[in-house]
């Protein structure tokens, strides 16, 4: 079977051919499987967002190759452009890239170009915003007059309109409250089981990853430092910190109750496997 | 890409140069190019070009941006100087064929404006690259500030062309950004008719002079939080002060322009 991504020695320099030359991502290799929710993590500037935007090809790499489902996405123009709509990248703040008159338009945008017919488009972005939540009635509103989690979520259905069969999503909750965090968090995994597609997601929470990945790809430094497991990259909090990342609070909570002695878990990653944990542990005290 | 644009051309360094006071350079360079335009022979223009050529050694700005700064001109050049040898008849005939008559009053007066140009745009992007542009804009606004006595309010001028400066680079990445985004919703920039690309300017368009204006109200709550009210008895960190050099130079550029004068009435002019 192919891969979903696969992603061959690729680096990729900024300000190529100047004294400020830096590599972005420097030779890195990894593969991405279909079906699978992978989060990126990674602290400003580790080149996190540079390795996604090679996904679906809006940047070329300096050396390397870039393949979806076995295919070199840079093999010719026609092929880069399908790329585009297999592989729906979500940028950081998307709201931002909000432009038509109506709601519906603008998620419209996407399927229009994959020269879609009327009825198809139509389908798509009714389909689209019941998956992201875009109530009915904002459909033939102004997109700037919707608030602020409201244009998040008409942005995101304008990506998902275009049924990609791999959606990136970078820092999906970023500025969101911690309601619209799990509203959206909720969002991407109902998306993924009803659809089966592959997503990925950028994030600088370790506890959102926590929640939702099947595999965490940690970069540091422009190339990969660790992948795996959530258990596996979680265990080694030392070296996340090296890396100016941080394990969630809850897992901090735990380690901590452990040094004092209380006998519960090390790996507690989210707020619900905590309170499961300390459930488990008062019960046990009662029976005894 | 986008992002490697560079606006303003300011070449950071701690020459002699760097060092003027920005009015004074101002005025000075606007001299300069003033006295540029009354030389009318080849000696009153070759002290112009030897001044542009020392004061570019002055700078210490490498010859390699300089010649950076004249790449713009080339068509303008080859353009002007063919026009003039072509066009401009009347002393020794050098070639003659058909109705095409090279003279050497067409050479001369091709040789003669190439320089003139190139020493123009040299000295003034001399002044671009040893001043910030928020210098510039510092000088600029002390210079026009009698203006004041016209109800101009050179300040909000100056302050409006500072600010308009620092979001250039800004907005350059903003555009980087909302072109990714709708790349990624298969948007196509680069096909199609012209009407078709302007067309598919839109969906880059809106939502870049949507988060100008939002960046413009920020900035705006943000400057009033600080208590901005405008010019009227605001101080500066920076004072601007004249130092010694700066009269050096007023008295470098008085003494160039004495020569050209004399220069032009001894000898007998090109155009």
């Amino acid at each position: 079977m192919t891969h979903a991504i696969e992603i061959k020695n690729l680096t990729h320099y900024y300000s190529k051919g100047t004294v400020q030359q830096v590599a972005a991502i420097d030779n890195v290799s990894l593969t991405i499987e279909k079906g699978e929710l992978v989060g990126i993590i990674g602290h400003t500037g580790s080149g996190k967002s540079t390795l996604i935007s090679h996904f679906n090809g809006l940047l070329k790499p300096d050396s390397g190759q870039v393949l979806v489902d076995g295919v070199d996405i840079h093999k010719d123009k026609e092929t880069l452009r399908n790329t585009r709509f297999k592989v729906g990248l979500c940028f950081q703040y998307p709201e931002y890239q909000l432009f038509e008159e109506t709601v519906f338009k603008d998620i419209a945008f996407g399927p229009k170009n994959m020269k879609l017919s009327d009825n198809e488009v139509k389908e798509r972005v009714m389909k689209a915003a019941a998956f992201a939540g875009v109530k009915g009635e904002h459909l033939n509103k102004s997109p700037f007059d919707l608030s602020g989690g409201e244009k998040r979520r008409a942005a995101i259905a304008g990506v998902l309109a275009m049924e990609p069969q791999i959606v990136i999503f970078d820092e999906p909750a970023a500025g969101l409250d911690p309601k619209g965090r799990k509203d959206l968090v909720e969002l991407i995994a109902n998306y993924r089981r009803q659809t089966g597609s592959t997503v990925i997601i950028v994030s600088h929470s370790m506890e959102d990853i926590a929640s939702m990945a099947d595999r965490v790809i940690v970069m540091n430094n422009a190339s990969v430092a660790m992948q795996g497991t959530v258990d596996e990259v979680y265990s080694r909090g030392d070296e996340l910190r090296s890396m100016g990342l941080n394990v969630p609070e809850i897992t901090e909570i735990f380690s901590r109750l452990r040094a004092r002695g209380i006998d519960v878990p090390a790996n507690i990653y989210t707020v619900a496997d905590g309170v499961e944990a300390i459930k488990n542990l008062t019960s046990g005290r009662c029976s005894e | 890409m986008i992002r490697e644009i560079t606006i303003g051309q300011y070449y950071p360094g701690k020459s002699w140069l760097h060092k003027l006071d920005p009015r004074m350079k101002l005025i000075l360079t606007l001299a300069v190019i003033v006295v540029i335009f009354i030389c009318k022979n080849f000696f009153s223009l070759g002290v112009i070009a030897l001044t542009a050529v020392l004061a570019a050694a002055v700078s210490k700005v490498p010859a390699k941006m300089i010649l950076k700064s004249l790449k713009p001109i080339v068509i303008i050049l080859v353009f002007t100087a063919v026009l003039n040898i072509f066009y401009t008849a009347g002393g020794d005939v050098y070639f003659e064929w058909w109705k095409i008559q090279i003279t050497e009053k067409g050479v001369n007066t091709a040789i003669f404006t190439m320089v003139r140009i190139v020493s123009l745009v040299v000295i003034s992007s001399l002044l671009t690259y040893t001043t910030t542009p928020t210098m510039l804009t510092d000088g600029l606004e002390r210079i026009l500030s009698p203006l004041k006595v016209f109800k101009i309010k050179v300040h909000t001028l100056a302050m409006m062309m500072t600010l308009a400066l620092r979001f250039i680079p800004t907005l350059i990445e903003e555009i980087d950004r909302i072109m990714n985004a709708q790349k990624a919703r298969g948007a196509d920039l680069e096909t199609g008719s012209i009407i078709q690309r302007a067309k598919a300017l839109i969906p880059i368009f809106i939502p870049l002079m949507v988060s100008s204006f939002r960046r413009a109200y920020e900035l705006a709550f943000a400057m009033t939080c600080r208590c901005y009210t405008g010019g009227d008895g605001r101080t500066r960190m920076k004072q601007m002060k004249l130092a010694l050099r700066d009269f050096a130079a007023l008295a470098a550029v008085v003494v160039i322009t004495g020569g050209i004068i004399v220069l032009n009435h001894f000898f007998e002019a090109v155009l």
